[in-house]
């Protein structure tokens, strides 16, 4: 049995993991996953690693931090840290967060609602380390002793004295990367309390404040993006040879002409997708392109640095780089002419562009912004493209993403295109604002060090995947092939680790794939299928 | 930046034993990379991969998509696994010295 935690024990301890992974304790999946010890496991750190990291936390790490080389590190890292928690409380450093960050400092009644909101809490088999309420609390009290006049004090006296030292704060680092932001905890809250909003603030603080933040996300993510184009390194003239292969490719492969117009001024849709997609997922951008062409939409992609990549990290750890890639991504549709931007199939695009993103963009920088939902509803129901059902004829489920989902309410467009569009359509247990997170939000399905993946895929993404499963026990077996709709590119990654790691494509003929390709594969006008079911 | 031994000199890698410094690269550094995931000796087919993914990547700072690489080497991917153990970006990319894709890839 995993121990129970004190707030107090984060500070205490050192070098030693304060909790552990127990896979003896994670909820049971249903057969054939009900057999933990057919499965993987978590790798170890190794000791020549353990030298190097931090790993003080529960023996995974995801952040690689180098172990201080002395005290004075130490002492300055802590000071930095202290200095950042005052800057959070105050108007001119924290102008994008500060209302939602104190009002969720002062209203928590620790009612402990929240935890059972939490899929990793649930999934880890209710570790205490993992709880929403943990990290938030201790956080809470830093703030209490270390960023209030008479701090100090207050705090011998009344709520337990945690101490900031280099122990917590690199306990505290590794933690705000177990979460997932996906604030399903916030939604459960009955003071409305959001302690993902916390822990990302956590990470804002860390990045801003000591210059600490994952390198997929930072080094090799923003910093990337706003140099080169886009987080995978991809240029823009690399994007656009890349789009013309696949135009052709496809062209080739299902006879249908594919054309994808680029930087066409005044259209009435910029679409923005992320070069992921591109990259890794082609059929989504191919299947806009077929659906924009069918339906006679003024369409274009840009090939400026940015407009063809629309993710933005920033929103998972760093308010600078958000507001920079945010502002890139307006600036090129104002340039453009286009008469609105719409996202891609990407959650926290959405989110970052569409509504984080209000509080940034003035003036003509604030272009209208659409969701790819509303806008494939639309393409559906215009009756400018014929569509046949029969062609989908086999078991789908939906994935909400939680940043399309809980956090905008953009829930029915998608539920109505594949109710109508897809027979054997049916919902997971919960969905909709309900939704777990597949396990990969926040940042995490981008991030790979050592043995995170398989954290990622065991623990964070274990109700997701129980969901999933459950949602095709009528016909388990891989005979059936069954596709789970999961229109963001982080889901999708999620997705493809985690049904490689349990083999769900062998063992239960279950494949992901984005929205768009469901309608083209029900056009009349293809005379192939367009979803493949085979890796290609 | 930890490094590695290859072919009998030390490389800086990252994390996960890719090369960080590709205009150092040689052949016998993909035979050594091989030789570590257990395909002792490299074939035709392994060079026509190893060769275009430098290639191209010399050519455009990113690894190509792996639609493309099908394509242009005319192996299907289920053959790439066969010729690579842990498909193209995690073994292909590798053994030709070229960096880790990154980003949501």
């Amino acid at each position: 049995m995993t121990k129970k935690l004190n707030l107090e024990d984060c500070s205490k301890g050192g070098d030693t993991p304060l909790s552990e992974v127990n896979p003896g304790e994670w909820i049971p999946l249903p057969p054939p996953y009900d057999k933990s010890e057919e499965q993987p496991g978590l790798g170890r750190i190794t000791e020549e690693r353990k030298e190097r990291w931090v790993c003080n936390l529960d023996g995974v790490v995801a952040l690689a931090l180098p172990k201080p080389e002395n005290t004075e590190e130490e002492k300055r890292a802590v000071e930095q840290f202290t200095s950042g928690l005052r800057k959070l409380l105050s108007r001119e450093n924290n102008w994008t967060f500060l209302q939602p960050l104190l009002l969720s400092l002062d209203y928590c009644a620790q009612c402990q609602t929240c935890n059972d909101a939490c899929p990793i809490y649930l999934a880890s088999g209710k570790n205490d380390l993992y709880r929403p309420t943990y990290r938030a609390e201790i956080f809470r009290r830093l703030v209490d002793k270390y960023a209030k006049p008479g701090g100090r004090l207050w705090a011998r006296l009344n709520r337990g004295d945690i101490e900031l030292n280099w122990t917590t704060l690199s306990r505290l680092y590794e933690l705000s990367y177990r979460c997932t932001l996906c604030r399903r905890c916030a939604q459960a809250c009955p003071m409305g309390v959001d302690n993902a909003l916390i822990t990302r603030e956590l990470r804002k603080l860390f990045s801003q404040e000591l210059g600490w933040a994952p390198q997929e996300l930072h080094a090799k993510g923003t910093v990337l993006q706003l140099e080169v184009g886009s987080p995978t390194g991809m240029k823009p003239h690399v994007a656009k040879d890349n789009v013309e292969f696949l135009d052709k490719d496809f062209t080739d492969a299902t006879g249908v002409k594919v054309s994808t117009p680029w930087d066409r001024e005044g259209a009435d849709v910029l679409v923005i997708h992320s070069a992921g997609d591109i990259l890794t997922f082609p059929e989504s951008p191919i299947a806009f392109a077929i659906l924009c062409n069918a339906a006679g939409i003024r369409w274009t992609l840009s090939s400026q640095v940015g407009g063809y990549d629309g993710v933005n990290y920033g929103l998972f750890y760093d308010d600078v780089q958000l507001t920079r890639i945010a502002t890139k991504h307006a600036q090129i549709a104002r340039r453009l002419k286009a008469k609105k931007i719409v996202m891609g199939e990407c959650g926290h695009q959405h989110k970052a562009l569409m509504a984080t993103a209000d509080r940034l963009l003035i003036g003509d920088l604030n272009i209208p912004r659409e969701s790819v939902m509303t806008f494939l509803e639309d393409l559906v129901f215009s009756g400018k493209i014929k569509l046949d059902p029969s062609k989908n004829d086999f078991p789908v489920t939906l994935h909400d993403p939680c940043n399309i989902v809980r956090n905008l309410g953009i829930v029915e467009p998608q539920r109505r295109i594949l109710r109508y569009l897809c027979p054997q359509f049916r919902e997971m247990t919960p969905h909709g604002v309900d939704n777990y997170c597949c396990g990969g939000g926040g940042g995490l399905s981008v991030m790979s060090q050592a043995n995170f993946t398989d954290w990622k895929v065991t623990v964070a993404g274990r109700m997701k995947f129980k969901q999933v499963l459950e949602a095709f026990s009528d016909q388990p077996g891989p005979e059936v092939k069954k596709y789970v709709c999961a229109p963001c590119l982080n889901c999708k990654m999620q997705f493809r680790d985690m049904f490689a790691y349990y083999g769900a494509r062998e063992k239960s003929g279950i494949i992901y794939g984005g929205l768009a390709e469901l309608i083209v594969n029900a056009m009349v006008d293809m005379n192939k299928p367009f979803i493949e079911w085979e890796p290609h | 930046m930890p490094q590695m031994e290859l072919a009998g000199n030390r490389y800086e890698v990252d994390e996960n034993g890719f090369m960080q410094e590709t205009e150092k690269w040689n052949e016998d550094i993909a035979r050594a990379y091989a030789a570590l995931e257990g395909v002792a000796e490299l074939t035709g087919e392994h060079w026509t991969v190893i060769h275009y993914l430098r290639t191209y990547y010399l050519a455009n700072g990113i690894c190509p998509m792996v639609r493309r690489l099908v394509k242009e080497t005319g192996f299907s991917l289920k053959r790439l696994y066969d010729l690579f153990p842990q498909g193209p970006a995690r073994s292909a990319c590798k053994w030709a010295g070229v960096p880790k894709p990154t980003g949501c890839v």
